[in-house]
């Protein structure tokens, strides 16, 4: 049988083991986002040609607005999480569970941001070169 | 203090709102540090590049002076700790929001030019091709009849206020062709073609050059890009295109006979004469390019028979083979006969 201390620790863990997920998200849809729009890019000039290319915009333009949506939405969940706007706190040292949670959320926040940015710089140069070549 | 910066900055701040004082300071710097032909341009594509630079260059220049002067600011001027407020804005503002923006702004200006420096040509193709270590020149007809294709070598011309299409090739290895004055480089790979476009602004004699490692004689590969007026391109084109002069004097003809016995045209071509093989340069109108050896000596008198004697004793592994054997005056009427392919 498990202590009522050991349960405790675990579903702090199970807690936890969610904003690890949250903490990747951000980087991952970057990562998605610009090996797709690469790629795409990539056959779309070499099999289609110059013709095709207005589709391709629309086809980044979509999926970049919905990178950056879900981006968006993970921004805000870590936000809430770091908890700034009812501490103001920046330094997570703690070995507690709150510090625990809010410097992961911090740290989620922050490289969602990241990812946004670089998600955006990624889909630029789709709205301003037009030609294959 | 604050009053004296504005004071010294103001005269500053008014000349650059006036352009000629700009283009001033840029040149200034541009002969003071020598910054050479990409500086100084002469062409649509340098002269994007060239400006480009600048702007970087002077906006680097701004932006590390204020960093310098909040720096000394902080710790001399003031050397207090900052509000919460305050540090906040300086990170998440400096260190974040204002890079974030700059570089957008930068990428938003800069993607569009790329286009532009790939557009293609409106007239004429000149196909270049690298060789170990030299430059074979094609002006392509404008049909597309490869039997009028003008064959020439080490030297490009354009005509000024034309887009002229450049085709790029290599023979073994990567070469790169690069006219700083003109353009950026681009890449020249066996078995590929590439492509770029030069537009001349200006007329004048620009340095080109390999600017890819090739092999020994990297370093002697390069040519001279006559930029000319259309008419005087035209006319110059016309006459390339001729078969070379007959010999005029008895020199020449001396010259004319050591060149075929010698066995020159196995691997030069003297259009109009049996001498017809592609292996080296086309000679036909070698007397009147500006330079001997892929833009590395002067043609003149001197360094034309050094170079018949033993081309690669002035140019490493050149593949032309020593004629040391040759007398004085065989030399001397080669020489002739050189000079007179006008
Ligand atoms: C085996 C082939 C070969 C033979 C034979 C040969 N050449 Fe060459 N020649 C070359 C090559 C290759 C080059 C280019 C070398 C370089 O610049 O790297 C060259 C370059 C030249 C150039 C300079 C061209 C320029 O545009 O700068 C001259 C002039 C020349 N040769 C004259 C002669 C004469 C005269 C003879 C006969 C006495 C001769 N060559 C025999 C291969 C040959
Ligand atoms: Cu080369």
């Amino acid at each position: 049988m498990n202590s009522p201390q050991q349960d405790e620790e675990r579903r702090t863990f199970r807690e936890e083991a969610s904003s690890l997920w949250l903490i990747t998200l951000g980087p991952a849809l970057w990562a998605v986002h610009f090996t797709v729009v690469y790629a795409a890019t990539a056959v779309v000039c070499a099999k289609l040609g110059t013709a095709y290319l207005p589709y391709l915009r629309l086809g980044i333009a979509a999926l970049t607005l919905i990178a950056v949506g879900a981006i968006a939405v993970i921004a805000w969940r870590s936000w809430r999480q770091w908890n700034y706007m009812t501490n103001q706190e920046y330094s997570h040292g703690q070995p507690t569970g709150e510090h625990r949670h809010e410097f992961l959320g911090h740290a989620a926040f922050l490289l969602a941001v990241l990812a946004a940015i670089a998600t955006l710089y990624t889909a630029l140069p789709a709205v301003f070169i037009a030609g294959c070549g | 203090m604050r009053a004296a910066v504005v004071a010294a900055l103001l005269p500053w701040l008014s000349a650059c709102s006036a352009p000629s004082y700009l283009g001033e300071f840029t040149e200034g710097v541009t002969a003071l540090f020598d910054l050479g032909d990409v500086m100084r341009p002469a062409g649509r594509e340098a002269e994007q590049i060239a400006q480009l630079a600048w702007v970087l260059f002077i906006g680097a220049a701004i932006l590390w002076l204020l960093v310098m002067a909040l720096f000394v600011y902080i710790t001399k001027q003031n050397p207090r700790p900052l509000s919460r407020r305050w540090a906040e804005a300086l990170i998440i503002g400096g260190g974040g929001i204002f890079p974030v923006i700059v570089l957008g702004i930068l990428l938003v200006w800069t993607l569009p030019l790329m286009p532009a420096q790939r557009m293609p040509g409106d007239g004429l193709t000149i196909r270049v091709t690298g060789k170990q270590w030299w430059w074979k020149v094609e002006y392509l007809d404008a049909n597309g009849d490869e039997a009028n294709t003008v064959v020439s070598a080490n030297e490009i011309r354009l005509p000024k206020g034309r887009r002229t299409e450049i085709v790029l090739a290599a023979d073994r290895v990567i070469h790169s062709f690069w006219i700083p004055a003109l353009a950026g480089k681009t890449d020249m790979i066996p078995g590929q073609t590439t492509r770029m476009a030069l537009e001349p602004t200006k007329t004048g004699t620009f340095r080109g050059v390999c600017a890819e490692f090739c092999g020994e004689s990297h370093a002697l590969m390069a040519f001279d890009a006559v930029v000319l007026e259309e008419p005087a391109f035209k006319a110059w084109l016309a006459a390339e295109r001729e078969p070379a002069d007959a010999p005029r004097t008895a020199a020449e003809r001396r010259g004319a006979e050591v060149f075929l016995t010698q066995g020159c045209g196995a691997c030069h071509a003297v259009r109009g004469t049996p001498a017809q093989a592609q292996i080296g340069p086309d000679l036909t109108h070698f007397g009147s390019r500006l330079t001997l050896g892929a833009g590395s000596f002067d043609n003149r008198s001197a360094e034309r028979q050094s170079w018949v004697a033993h081309a690669a004793a002035m140019k490493p592994g050149a593949r032309m083979p020593a004629y040391a054997s040759l007398s004085d005056e065989d030399l001397a009427a080669l020489d002739r006969y050189l000079e007179g392919l006008k």
